[in-house]
């Protein structure tokens, strides 16, 4: 990182969630624990935009979710700095404390099917957050709802229109706006473009980072294709087993891997260039690499 | 059965697929043409609705109403039963009945699209063998064993009596993949068999889909979106678009210099080429 960096807009510390392994039956006792999130450590520079990549079960949608309070972190500090220059912990926040707070850190989805109100129109959908946070009713309500379709690039006649009646790119447009329309200052996408086809991807990947643009926003972004996270963000965080085993900067991390585990995830992927040879290998250098480190 | 050698394992001709629902007439399917020959990948490449799938379902005629192939022909020269036009089977006639799961044989998206959960892995894969082999049940399982062992399912007799919700989803597709495999198909189609998971595991099975292609000397038909795929694993490749094929030639030749616009398209929103933004 540069010497003159800002303060960190988020700074994450010993993030850690524990899942309990019960025991069938009636009694339910504890057998162990299974460690989703073990002791994850990092920061967010304003303006910045940190991929958090790994594979299913590493931990990277815990991890996501616990920053947010969407699921109780067992431990670890989440230092998060509001627009008005306080810092608030997070993860200690009340129920009471954190609904306020919660206008500035949104998250967008991964469905676009499941992730909206079949039952609610795109003008509610879109405006319930400002209706939650009694931010806006009414004529400036409507206003600010088409405002903000209109800056995510739906039309306005759109608004009294049921999400079953939109395409998946649509669907996650509609998602943007929703997370945009409190303005917060963080965005968390767990996986906002993986069910896309990838001529929409690529239009959605654009609308983020117009939207970064514009709005001055921080994103973090998980995600399990390494292509897209090569694309989009400054820096990548790779997971495993609920730990980050290296995070770098995007260019470092794709051309000079420093983790064993960093360079097996990478040649696994399948090149569209037929001169560049995938490894079919993976599966015995993974298990040579969990020998080694145990 | 011999074929002259240039003759194509599969001739795929002006297939028409359409929809008959109750808004119109939706022609999924439309004039598509192509040949597999014996031992080759071919990829065929396209976005979802392109109609890639409903053309691989024509070839085991597995279109469901409202659906219908509407005209062409689907010709499979087999080794072992000769020339087959699937497309003009009858739905009950025993060929139709060799051909599926015998003669050629799919693998889907979703593991549990071809497993039944009330049946251990084991039963399910004799029972593939049973219908297809003149074989004793006990030489069937002898069969499934080796087969599970071959495609990397480690302790292949315990797998053999779990049923498929113990198993990971890269275990559930090996499972698949073998009881595809086991009846030594000559042409083998797989319809999105990786996009479920994750990286190392798709590598893995890839891997697996190609060592036994190998091996058995089959055609592979593989549908996918994920041009990376298509790259590592077909020699030639079809592009789909709006149920018509665009663009095909050789994989090096189309990735490398694709032709038709809409190739191109598809290329350059890859992630992997687009320039970054900053």
């Amino acid at each position: 990182m540069k010497p003159d960096t800002p303060s960190p807009l988020l700074s994450v510390r010993g993030l850690t969630k524990h899942f309990p392994v019960l025991t069938p039956g009636f009694r339910r006792r504890q057998t162990g624990v299974i460690k989703a999130v073990d002791d994850v450590s990092f920061d967010l520079a304003p303006g910045e935009s940190l991929g958090l990549v790994g594979e299913s079960g590493c931990g990277k949608t815990t991890t996501a979710r616990c920053l947010l309070r969407a699921i109780e972190p067992t431990a670890g500090v989440t230092l998060f700095r509001l627009p008005d220059g306080r810092t608030v912990d997070l993860a200690r926040l009340s129920d009471r404390e954190l609904k306020p707070v919660r206008q500035h850190a949104q998250m967008v989805f991964q469905d676009p099917f499941s992730s909206l109100n079949p039952r609610m129109t795109v003008r509610d959908i879109v405006g319930e957050p400002l209706v939650i946070h009694r931010l806006a009713q009414g004529a400036d309500l409507d206003d600010r709802v088409s405002a903000m379709l209109a800056r995510v690039g739906l039309r306005p006649e759109h608004r009294s229109r049921y999400p079953h009646a939109f395409s998946g790119g649509q669907r996650q447009r509609i998602g943007i706006a929703r997370a945009l329309i409190m303005r917060p200052s963080l965005i968390v996408c767990d996986e906002a473009t993986s069910a896309l086809d990838v001529s929409v991807q690529a239009q959605v990947l654009d609308l983020l980072k117009e939207l970064q643009r514009d709005f001055g926003l921080t994103y973090l972004f998980v995600a399990h294709n390494l292509d897209v996270v090569r694309n989009f963000c400054d820096r990548v965080a790779v997971m495993r087993k609920g730990r980050i085993v290296e995070l770098a900067a995007t260019r470092d991390i794709f051309t000079a891997p420093q983790h064993p585990y960093t360079r097996i995830l990478l040649s696994a992927v399948p090149s569209p260039d037929p001169d560049v040879k995938m490894n079919f290998n993976v599966g015995e250098e993974l298990a040579k690499l969990d020998a080694l480190t145990g | 059965m011999n074929f002259p050698p240039e003759a194509p394992l599969l001739d795929v001709r002006n297939l028409r697929v359409s929809f008959f629902t109750p808004d119109g007439v939706v022609g999924a399917v439309q004039n598509v043409s192509f040949s597999i020959a014996r031992g080759r990948t071919l990829a065929l490449v396209g976005e979802s609705g392109s109609g890639k799938s409903v053309t691989a379902y024509s070839l085991l005629r597995l279109v469901q109403p409202p659906g219908r192939i509407v005209d062409g022909r689907i010709v499979l020269r087999s080794q072992r039963a000769g020339e087959i036009d699937i497309s003009h089977l009858d739905e009950k006639s025993g060929l139709l009945f060799r051909v599926r799961g015998g003669l050629v044989s799919m693998i889907f998206q979703e593991p549990m699209t071809a497993l039944s959960p009330v049946h251990t892995i084991g039963s399910q894969i004799d029972e593939a063998i049973l219908v297809h082999q003149d074989v004793s049940p006990a030489a069937a399982r002898r069969l499934t064993l080796e087969m599970l062992h071959k495609v990397g399912i480690a302790n292949a007799a315990q797998r053999y009596a779990q049923y498929p919700h113990e198993l990971s989803g890269g275990m559930r597709q090996r499972a698949v993949i073998a009881m595809a495999l086991v009846c030594r198909p000559e042409l083998l189609i797989a319809d999105e068999p990786t996009t479920a998971l994750d990286v190392t595991i798709q590598a893995q099975i890839l891997g697996l889909i190609k060592t036994l292609q190998r091996e058995i000397g089959c055609s592979v038909l593989l549908i996918t979106h994920d041009f990376g795929v298509v790259a590592q694993m077909a020699d030639d490749v079809a592009v789909m678009r709006q149920g018509e094929i665009v663009e095909r030639g050789s994989v090096r030749a189309v990735l490398k210099n694709p032709q038709h616009a809409y190739t191109r398209t598809l290329l350059d929103a890859l992630p992997s080429r687009r320039a970054r933004v900053m």
